[in-house]
């Protein structure tokens, strides 16, 4: 596009006061803005009049300096085709700054400074233009598991107008819930048992002209990407796809395991409660006259499943109801560690006491179970008895077993293996294969692997708080118990949910924009392939797999897969990858765009990297508070820290700049980053830097990087005197005026 | 896109369905009661089980919002009517005056004007603020208030004559206005359980008796406290700290439905103390400690700090003494011992009670005995108003009921 | 381990039998209702670990318990139970049942219910002095003199306060009965027709 270049000034707010204009407007002009417009409310309806005027006019590419980008946003947009770019007068200079005389010529620079960095981002960047597959993207979703989850998500997407594929491996719809006798209480008054409605549930789906079901199947090969997913199924069939649900449930804990602990397999008798349930339906429950149930059996344990599996009390409370039902003369007993009945559900807890159910709260032990010819004997602490006791004559012993996803584990080599050498980085990837488990229900054609990356148990989810549907594969979403423990009426909802999450993100891949985080930012990376070294960098530290190797080993890139975080711009050593409105070019412009004043003038020059989702706001929020720091101090925002490219840190050093501070977001087990590992990867690639710099016989203290967030506000102005104190104590850049 | 869908209450379920349904395609109009968006969530020090600021994934939100030119934000504003059929409702909103317009580039010269103070509904009344006042640091919109009770006097004066930018409408009426929608999800929250119903925990005798509520802003950096978890009787740092579990819920006399969230609240807050006081001693008092999921991976490791104590006991007293302290009876049912415990500072693990138990949706709407809402076409509840639930089941949820909704709307 | 085996059989038999006895079904062993009886430190057990009781079939320990008939009826375990059990029909139903049983779990309890009952059934209403009177004499002539002297000081404050009359003896003035006396006793023969476990 051509640009016309515009810039804007504001003096409220106090940034009048503290800043002198007259050189402003020369720094801008000298940075090819042209002639500034100051204004004493940029955001007022007046000052917003005079910008509207010249982009009517025609200008096309403004600067504004005036307060952060993360406020005003409204004001200062002008449509799409209109780019901007705020310097941030107001947080990162005047509020965080020693105000008065005094402290005006170091404030003054480093409003400059700014001016210079955004002119520079302004002038480097373009406006995207969208992504758009060759073939038009597809809007139809692929749901795999026909369970309770799946045929919820299959005609919670079909009634909102999706095409929708339903594969199931069985040859029935159903998954557990075909397995259940009943539901317990789900809704007012909580007391009574409920049918599984699956009858009707199956009957919506294959009513649906929407969606097409094929059972006996399994998914042989998922390829391609969002919008474009070819999925080859076991039965040989071949489905285009915009998106993916996979809900394909749970397996019991496996009881055999708990041979020693609690008998299983000694006797027909004890039982699981998946076998329990299918006792039930099959109405065998006659002649039951004594049964106990064994809650935790397994889950909650360090050496079976350590997590509650969430279901077992109801359920065992639901069963236990059977068991009254069929014979209200017998003798019930549940033995639990904490009854865990959420919500209204207490309620079903004191339906079952109403019903005669008699509940023992044990210790850590397992209850001791023996065999007396056919009738058993559960020997258990009974905490609220303060005693040890015994239930004798038996007739059936319930273990209620936990839930396991079914889904795969991964287990990913430590990122610190990047930093290694190859045979040391050999040995933790086969190391970190041999954990994982090995079969699939996707079979990604993905490089990075056939599975969804997971958490802690086999789970395949990642911010699991705030974005409980963001997995680390794009449109694909993981939906109900394979997701994470849940009783039916919540996985219910979770398909929903998901549902839409694959209806955006077909919505997203045709119209070429990203989806959460970044959701509808147009950029996406484009490599300039002539120079690609097929190093593999980008392909391998890709946070979502987005890029796989054509059959010459050259990187692949998958755009609707991508969450454009930049990981792989910082990956790459031959600077290949950009994006129109972000680029290693771009921010190593800007930093050398920076004013270094000459040794002699003691003022050092720092900038810090910062992650532009938690690390900046958090800047922000110090200096609104009040916060001070040193004026020599530089902010670049960046959408990941994990796009870093290494070449940033030599264009600094080499322009005489003394200190490089990389603010991101949290890493390890409880990661913040947004983009999973980005701060992870910076944190590695600036621990391979310091050979380098010890090379160029420059300190590696030069270079740190700092975990900031929303919980570290108040340790900025720490962290950041402290670094200076470093830096002063390193002496100057000996690069400088080079 | 089809008829908008409006989604009442800005807290993390509101503002799920409203970007989600947006981010799909559709029109949406948020009302939130607040002057801010967040709900109760923004009001968190941390979250369990990764102890992770809620403003990290806020921000993310919000930015999702400025960024989308498909959802309109009605702070302040509450729905007073509903009429109409799924697919087409009309409901009136009405917004209260904030007496600040959009002019407001949250300079702060107001707030420093204003003598008058009032208590400071974001920390729980824990405190006092300026009547002229930003919400919180983080507020969206980013955008000061003035409260009511200065507005027509000479203190609100002083504001107006304050603001450099004409931000201050001393004459601001609010707005009635109708919006048209398809379908309305309700996302109205809840509200902590009144603790001084329950009357033998004598709540409002001592500063040192607080609520889990109040905990989060004696934690947090914003607060009043700015972050340091003191007493707020004498500003001292507690040694012995106590959580009452089910505080009001389980109990049919009160809610007598399980909170969900409060045992892993009170594990959390037991985290925050021990984190910051390392000498202090914590004891829950419970039931049953209900961390379902992998949310039991907390509970374990809040286990097995040694000076995290757990007493199976539902409190049956809690009396101030001379000292500023409070003494707690109970019944340990492990030991079958009755005890008297002196803490110096007890935290009420107070529940959820659903907004729509305090104020019914002004429409037909099925609600369960507790004033939970109950599934139906039209009028969709999302989050805590249909089960108490802990932030990624409002987050799913509110999901799930933006695409009740678009079902609703779409092709409309 | 040694172990004591669960047995249904006396909590079926409470929930048959006595007064309100299903309604510990709903106990969920929270310890409410035992640190709120003002009488805890007189009670071995309080009523949870009673119903913990009844729930392991120990029907010696509680049928002998004194716990069962302390209860001053003063309602706030069962304001305050959270399961909203009537902790205090259950109590008072447990000692009535253990009374029809011939099981007098706490012997001085039962004698006074026995001078309060017959003085009511009698004429009516309570003699102030004269229940007392006869309650003192219970332990027999001897002991009830001495029991009687402990108490003079009460006594001698209680009359001074107007709030009891002077009595030679027991029976001496003999109380007022009431006017409807007749039909007070009718009642009374058909309530306890109609009280449960009526074989006693």
């Amino acid at each position: 596009m051509a640009k016309k270049y515009a810039c804007y000034l504001c003096k409220g707010c106090g940034i009048g006061e503290a800043l002198d204009f007259d050189n402003l407007q020369e720094v801008a002009s000298e940075s090819g803005m042209g002639e500034a417009k100051a204004h004493e409310a940029l955001c007022s309806p007046e000052g917003l009049a005079l910008i509207k005027a010249d982009v009517d006019g025609g200008a096309n590419a403004l600067l504004i300096g005036a307060c952060s980008a993360r406020v005003k946003t409204d004001e200062f947009t002008f449509g799409k085709e209109v780019l901007v770019e705020r310097a941030s007068l107001r947080e990162q200079t005047v509020y965080c700054t020693e105000a008065g005389e005094e402290a005006a010529a170091d404030r003054q620079m480093l409003a400059a400074d700014y001016l210079r960095i955004s002119a520079t981002k302004l002038q480097k960047m373009e406006l995207p233009v969208p992504f758009q597959l060759e073939q038009p993207a597809e809007k139809a979703i692929l749901v795999v598991g026909g369970g309770v989850a799946g045929l919820n998500a299959a005609l919670a997407a079909a009634k909102a107008g999706a095409k929708v594929y339903l594969v199931e491996k069985e040859d029935a719809l159903g998954g557990f819930l075909g397995k259940m006798a009943k539901l317990g209480p789900q809704s007012p008054p909580y007391q009574e048992l409920q049918d599984t409605g699956l009858e009707d549930l199956v009957g919506q789906v294959q009513g649906n002209g929407n969606i097409e079901v094929f059972i006996g199947n399994t998914v042989a090969k998922t390829e391609g990407a969002p919008g474009n997913f070819t999925v080859s199924l076991s039965g040989g069939q071949s489905l285009r796809a915009g998106a993916v649900i996979q809900a394909t449930g749970w397996t019991p804990y496996p009881p055999e395991k708990l041979a020693d602990e609690l008998a299983y397999g000694s006797s027909p008798n004890i039982i699981t409660n998946v076998q329990m349930e299918e006792r039930a339906k099959a109405g065998d429950l006659g002649g039951l006259n004594a049964v106990a149930f064994i809650q935790c059996a397994g889950s909650r344990d360090a050496n079976h499943l350590p997590y509650c599996s969430a279901v077992c009390c109801l359920v065992s409370l639901k069963q236990a109801m059977y068991v009254k039902q069929a014979n209200p003369e017998a003798a019930v007993y549940v033995i639990y560690k904490d009854i865990r009945t959420p919500g209204q559900s207490e309620e079903v807890y004191r339906q079952a006491q109403r019903e005669g159910v008699i509940f023992i709260r044990r210790g850590e032990e397992y209850p001791k179970i023996s065999d007396h010819g056919g009738k058993f004997t559960v020997e258990t602490a009974d905490v609220t008895l303060n005693d040890t006791v015994a239930i004798e004559e038996l007739d059936l012993v319930v273990l209620a077993t936990g839930m396991k996803p079914n889904n795969p584990k991964v287990v990913e080599p430590p990122l610190v293996a990047l930093g290694m050498d190859q045979e040391e980085a050999k040995r933790l990837t086969a190391e970190a294969k041999a954990q994982s488990d090995d079969w699939s229900v996707l079979n990604l054609a993905y490089r990075q692997g056939k599975n969804l990356p997971t958490l802690k148990y086999a789970y395949p989810d990642s911010h699991f708080i705030c974005f409980p549907y963001e997995t680390r594969r794009t449109g694909i979403y993981a939906a109900g118990t394979v997701r994470r423990p849940m009783r039916v009426t919540q996985a219910i909802e979770d398909a929903t949910g998901a549902a839409l999450k694959a209806i955006q993100a077909t919505t997203a891949a045709a119209a070429g924009f990203a989806v959460h985080p970044r959701s509808g930012d147009e950029s996406f990376p484009e490599f300039f392939m002539q120079r690609c070294t097929q190093c593999k960098r980008c392909t391998e530290e890709c946070p979502f797999g987005a890029i796989n190797e054509d059959e010459k080993a050259n990187p692949l890139p998958n755009p609707t897969r991508c969450r454009r975080c930049g990981v792989c711009m910082g990956a790459c050593p031959e600077r290949i990858i950009s994006f129109k409105n972000y680029s290693v070019d771009m921010i190593g412009a800007m930093i050398k765009s920076i004013e270094v004043p000459e040794e002699d003038e003691e003022k050092p020059r720092v900038i810090v990297l910062a992650c532009e989702n938690d690390a900046l706001p958090a800047i922000d929020m110090a200096a609104k508070a009040g916060a001070k720091w040193s004026p020599f101090i530089r902010f670049l925002p960046l959408r990941c820290l994990g796009s870093v490219n290494l070449v940033w840190i030599a264009d600094a050093l080499s322009s005489g700049i003394d200190g490089i501070l990389l603010f991101g977001c949290k890493r390890g087990d409880d990661y913040q980053c947004h983009f999973i590992k980005g701060s992870e990867l910076a944190n590695v690639r600036m621990s391979k830097i310091s050979e380098t710099l010890d090379r160029l016989v420059l300190e590696s203290d030069r270079v740190r990087v700092e975990e900031i967030g929303f919980g570290e506000v108040d340790k900025i102005p720490g962290i950041i005197a402290e670094f200076m104190e470093t830096i002063e104590s390193v002496g100057p850049n000996p690069y400088k005026g080079f | 896109m089809g008829q908008a869908i409006l989604v009442v209450g800005g807290g993390m379920s509101g503002v799920s369905a409203a970007l989600e349904a947006a981010e799909a395609g559709y029109n949406v109009v948020l009302v939130e009661k607040n002057p801010y968006l967040g709900g109760r969530v923004a009001q968190l020090h941390q979250y369990f089980p990764k102890l992770c600021p809620p403003y990290c994934g806020l921000e993310i939100n919000f930015k999702r919002i400025k960024n989308n030119p498909r959802i309109q934000v009605l702070t302040m504003a509450e729905v007073t009517g509903i009429e109409g059929a799924p697919g087409a409702y009309k409901v009136a909103v009405k917004q209260a005056p904030r007496y600040v317009n959009d002019k407001c580039t949250a300079c702060g010269l107001c707030g420093q004007a204003v003598e008058a103070t009032v208590s400071n509904p974001f920390n729980y009344g824990l405190d006092q603020i300026k009547a002229a006042y930003l919400p919180h640091e983080m507020a969206f919109p980013y955008r000061f208030v003035i409260d009511p009770s200065i507005a027509g006097g000479p203190e609100g004066e002083k504001a107006k004559a304050a603001c450099p930018y004409g931000a201050v409408d001393l004459e601001d009426q609010g707005a009635e206005l109708t919006v048209e929608a398809g379908a309305v999800i309700w996302a109205a929250g809840w509200t902590p359980y009144d603790a001084s119903k329950v009357e033998y925990y004598n709540f409002g005798a001592s500063p040192n008796l607080i609520t889990n509520v109040q905990m989060e802003r004696l934690a947090a950096k914003g607060g009043p406290t700015s972050g340091k978890i003191q007493r707020p009787g004498d500003g001292k740092e507690p040694k012995k700290v106590a959580f009452i579990q089910c505080a009001g819920s389980r109990d049919v006399n009160h809610l007598p439905f399980c909170s969900t969230i409060c045992c892993l609240a009170s594990l959390k807050q037991a985290t925050y103390v021990r984190a910051q006081l390392p000498e202090a001693e914590v004891t829950i008092y419970f039931i049953d400690i209900r961390a379902m999921d992998r949310n039991e991976d907390f509970y374990t490791k809040v286990k097995a700090d040694e000076k995290v104590k757990f007493v199976k006991s539902k409190i049956g007293l809690i009396q101030p003494n001379e000292a500023g302290n409070l003494v707690l009876e109970g019944e340990n049912t492990a030991s079958g011992e009755r005890f008297k415990a002196e803490h110096d500072l007890v935290v009420l693990a107070t529940g959820m009670q659903p907004n729509t138990a305090l104020n019914k949706i002004p429409a037909e709407v099925a609600y369960d005995e507790y004033g939970f809402v109950q599934a139906a076409e039209g009028i969709i509840g999302a989050g805590t108003v249909r089960r108490p639930s802990e932030v990624h089941v409002s987050v799913q949820d509110g999901t799930a009921a933006a695409l009740k909704a678009i079902q609703l709307v779409a092709g409309r | 381990m040694a172990s004591k085996a669960y047995d249904k059989s006396f909590r079926e038999e409470v929930y048959e039998n006595v007064d309100s006895g299903e309604e510990i079904k709903l106990c969920m062993q929270c310890g409410v209702c035992g640190i709120t009886c003002p009488l805890r430190d007189e009670m071995t057990y309080g009523p949870r670990q009673i119903w913990s009781l009844i729930r392991a079939g120990k029907r010696e320990e509680v049928m002998n318990c004194s716990d069962i008939m302390l209860c001053t009826s003063c309602y706030a375990c069962k304001v305050r139970c959270p399961r909203g059990v009537k902790v205090i029909d259950v109590m008072h139903g447990l000692a009535r049942y253990a009374l029809r049983q011939g099981i007098v779990p706490r012997k001085e309890t039962s004698k006074f219910g026995k001078v309060f009952w017959d003085c009511i059934a009698k004429t009516g209403r309570i003699d102030e002095t004269d229940v007392p009177m006869r309650y003192t004499m219970t332990a027999g002539p001897i002991h009830g003199i001495f029991n009687a002297l402990e108490m003079m000081d009460i006594g001698r404050a209680l009359l001074s306060h107007k709030r009891m009359k002077f009595k030679v003896a027991p029976g001496v003035p003999p109380a007022k009965k009431i006017k409807g006396i007749r039909g007070l006793k009718k009642m009374l023969k058909k309530a306890a027709a109609m009280s449960p476990g009526k074989e006693s």
